[in-house]
């Protein structure tokens, strides 16, 4: 279970967070909604471990581990993924290097010996082709020419080969066409399962409609201003997010 | 229009006290007057004298060291025995190694080949330098140059001092029309440590019309790493022949390494010079291309690694003489710990050689808080009708790279090195013999991992990238700037004229 409590993080002098608590058991899907500004991303950012942020109190454990006292490297190893909303592109390092990479630092971590390049490969082709990406992508450079569509998918291909415990997925739904919203929505539901959470970072509530949360939460200033079921979803979709703000004033 | 640079000022001074010293040794070596050739270096030597920091391009090099050299090289019995484990695992087929300079036939292996020639006990045979009047066997250079009074020689001063001490050499003459990937592989051992002995290896590679060849030369140390290596390497490429030559240089730790190579490039010649640098305390390249021939091409692509005290520095001129030529110039530098890897690319095109083709891509990545990146691309345009690109960046790792790379459970030692491995992945890729290849790519990541682990010990998050502006040179301190952390894009800009 993700545990955030009282968290209060600083960008420089800007107070992004302000006293964010949030339970997420494990086995369910939650998704952040809120305004610009409001957050999200400072949140799925400071999961992961991304450098540049201020915690200036409050808590994060993951099952009961300190996950402020970890490096982004070590997060990972815990089961934390991020879906990054920009995916970074690294020309000269090759998506199946980093793919193998990766899952052999989890399975290290794990006290696994490493992947045989079979059964590798095996499970990449089956995940490549649950994401629909040609094998093609293999061989290029990380994420290196991808269209937006692309490198969401790419995220979430590399999700599916390294099965986190949390899934943090920041706006993966933006940018995307309606058929690729569809492959990556399909993907997330292969992953949801009793033994891992999901966090779904969205402005819109349409990602809502493929990847079904058991709870949705707005984000108003940097704290939890209002928690609900799908519903809250569909409301915010119909009236916007300014009822909830002056609510939370 | 007046010659830029290269061509040393003729002095009318005395002899500076270290060109005294070197004639003294070379006189008390027992080279007499009947070694004409020699004596002409030697004079001219003497006349322009070698180089010094304060010379413009020829500020990173340590130059000191030179004082305390012998310059001549060290006689056979001194060496240390070479088991052939002890050199690099050979690729191709016809092997020739040289030891101190000399070729040492019970450590080579050479297989002949049809087409290709191959002559050691060479010292006699020809001026490798350009500025001489090609006599004796070696034409190699008078003939085309003499058609083209006026080109630019580059600066020839160390290969003075090769040509007057040089002891033996190869020449390697390709016959037209012959193919093969891999001619040679010739490598140059240096044993001896500079106070004892120097060592000159020396390389005349003709290749005439329509042969498309390959040549490898290697540079290693073995017994002392503090040798004083003085390098002469002359190229000359046919019409329609294509050469692709790979040069590494990696010898010992505390190593002087000097280089001078030359090339000259006829009508459609294709020339591809592929250059890793590796070891030395400090390595110095000085690369002269002359396109001589309509539509000839050259390509010019370094890869330098260095960490702990290192000095890389490659000056590479091409000179763009006949019409409808190509340059393309690559360079990727890695400075680690307090090294200083500069790579300097000056690009002439001549009036008359309309429709120039010339690209530049240079760029740095510092992994040290006390290294610097030295890229400088320059351009000298005396035509109209000439397409000219060049960009040049030197910068830090980018962290939203190695975040996204730390977040996917990478540890930071193999990220950075993954994210070195990939800056240098343009250049090394070009490497065409898989063999070669591997073998590079695993002395790399071999001073990578070094490298890593400097820059590791520092916050490489707190990183301090360096834009770069156009047209200027770029020299980027690890302590610098406070900047976003990104290596800036590449950029091209339409031809820079300089009128004169």
């Amino acid at each position: 279970m993700l545990k955030i409590d009282n968290l209060h993080v600083a960008v420089g002098d800007n107070k992004v967070l302000n006293g964010l608590t949030l339970e997420v058991p494990t086995g369910e899907v939650h998704a952040i909604m809120g305004p610009n500004g409001s957050g999200k991303s400072t949140l799925a950012h400071v999961l992961a471990g991304r450098p540049g942020y201020t915690v200036t109190a409050g808590s994060i454990t993951l099952d009961g581990k300190d996950l402020l006292a970890l490096e982004p490297e070590e997060r990972a190893h815990e089961g934390v993924f991020l879906g990054f909303q920009y995916p970074v592109e690294i020309p000269g390092v090759n998506n199946v290097y980093l793919l193998k990479a990766a899952l052999n630092a989890a399975r290290k971590h794990r006290g696994l010996p490493e992947v045989d390049a079979f059964e590798f490969l095996t499970l990449v082709r089956e995940k490549m082709k649950l994401m629909k990406m040609d094998e093609s992508f293999l061989s290029r450079g990380v994420n290196e020419g991808f269209s937006g569509g692309e490198k969401k998918r790419n995220e979430i291909l590399q999700m599916l080969v390294l099965e986190p415990k949390l899934a943090v997925l920041d706006e993966t739904d933006s940018g995307l066409d309606i058929d690729a919203l569809k492959v990556v929505s399909n993907g997330v539901n292969t992953l949801r399962s009793p033994d891992r959470s999901v966090v779904l970072v969205t402005h819109y509530q349409r990602l809502l409609d493929y990847v079904v949360p058991d709870h949705v939460h707005v984000l108003v200033r940097g704290k939890i201003a209002r928690s609900g079921d799908k519903t809250l979803a569909l409301e915010l979709e119909k009236r916007g997010y300014d009822w909830v703000i002056e609510e939370a004033a | 229009m007046s010659a830029p640079q290269a061509t040393p000022k003729l002095a009318t001074a005395p002899a500076s006290p270290l060109t005294a010293r070197i004639a003294a040794e070379f006189a008390g070596a027992g080279h007499g007057p009947d070694e004409p050739q020699r004596q002409r270096a030697l004079a001219a030597l003497t006349e322009v004298g070698l180089p010094t920091s304060r010379d413009e391009n020829w500020k990173y090099v340590n130059l000191r060291p030179l004082d305390k050299v012998h310059f001549v090289p060290p006689s056979a019995e001194v060496r240390p025995v070479i088991k052939p484990a002890d050199l690099p695992t050979a690729v191709g087929k016809s092997r020739y190694v040289f030891v101190d300079g000399v070729f040492d036939a019970a450590l080579s292996s050479p297989s002949a080949q049809g087409g290709v020639t191959v002559t050691t006990g060479a010292a006699d045979g020809g001026a490798v330098v350009a500025g001489g009047a090609g006599n004796g066997g070696a034409p190699a250079v008078g003939g085309v140059a003499a058609a083209h009074k006026g080109a630019l020689a580059g600066d020839l001063r160390f290969a003075l001092l090769n040509e007057a001490f040089a002891t033996d050499g190869a020449q390697i003459h390709v016959a037209r029309g012959t193919e093969c990937k891999i001619c040679v592989e010739l490598v140059f051992v240096a044993t001896t440590e500079a106070k004892a002995g120097a060592s000159y290896p020396r390389v005349s590679f003709k290749v005439d019309a329509n042969a498309r060849v390959g040549l490898i030369e290697r540079h290693v140390s073995i017994g002392s790493d503090a040798n004083f290596i003085n390098c002469a390497v002359d190229v000359e490429v046919a019409r329609d022949a294509s050469v692709q030559h790979y040069r590494v240089q990696q010898t010992g730790a505390r190593a002087m390494w000097f280089d001078t190579l030359t090339a000259k490039l006829a009508e459609n010649a294709k020339y591809q010079v592929h250059m890793v640098n590796l070891g030395a305390l400090s390595a110095r390249s000085t690369v002269n291309v002359q396109l001589l021939g309509e539509r000839s091409e050259v390509g010019v692509f370094g890869a330098s690694v260095g960490g702990k005290n290192q000095v890389h520095d490659t000056f590479a001129l091409v000179d763009h003489i006949a019409p409808n030529a190509r340059t393309d110039q690559s360079f990727r530098g890695i400075a680690g710990g307090r090294a200083r890897v500069a790579f300097n690319g000056k690009v002439v095109v001549r009036k008359g050689a309309h429709g120039t083709d010339s690209s530049q891509s240079l760029r740095g990545l510092l992994a040290g808080t006390d290294a610097e990146i030295d890229v400088r691309p320059q351009l000298e345009i005396y035509t109209d009708d000439v397409k000219c690109n060049h960009g040049a960046t030197a910068g830090k790792l980018d962290d939203n790279m190695l975040f996204y790379l730390l977040s996917r459970g990478l540890d930071r030692e193999t990220a950075l090195r993954l994210l070195k491995w990939a800056f240098l992945e343009d250049v090394v890729s070009k490497i065409e013999v898989p063999e070669l290849r591997r073998q590079i790519e695993e002395s790399l990541a071999g001073q990578l991992n070094e490298s890593a682990a400097l820059a590791a010990s520092q916050d490489p998050l707190a990183a301090a990238p360096v834009g770069a502006t156009m047209g200027a040179s770029h020299t980027t301190h690890g302590q610098a700037g406070n900047g976003s952390p990104r290596i800036d894009d590449e950029q091209a800009t339409p031809a820079q004229t300089e009128k004169r």
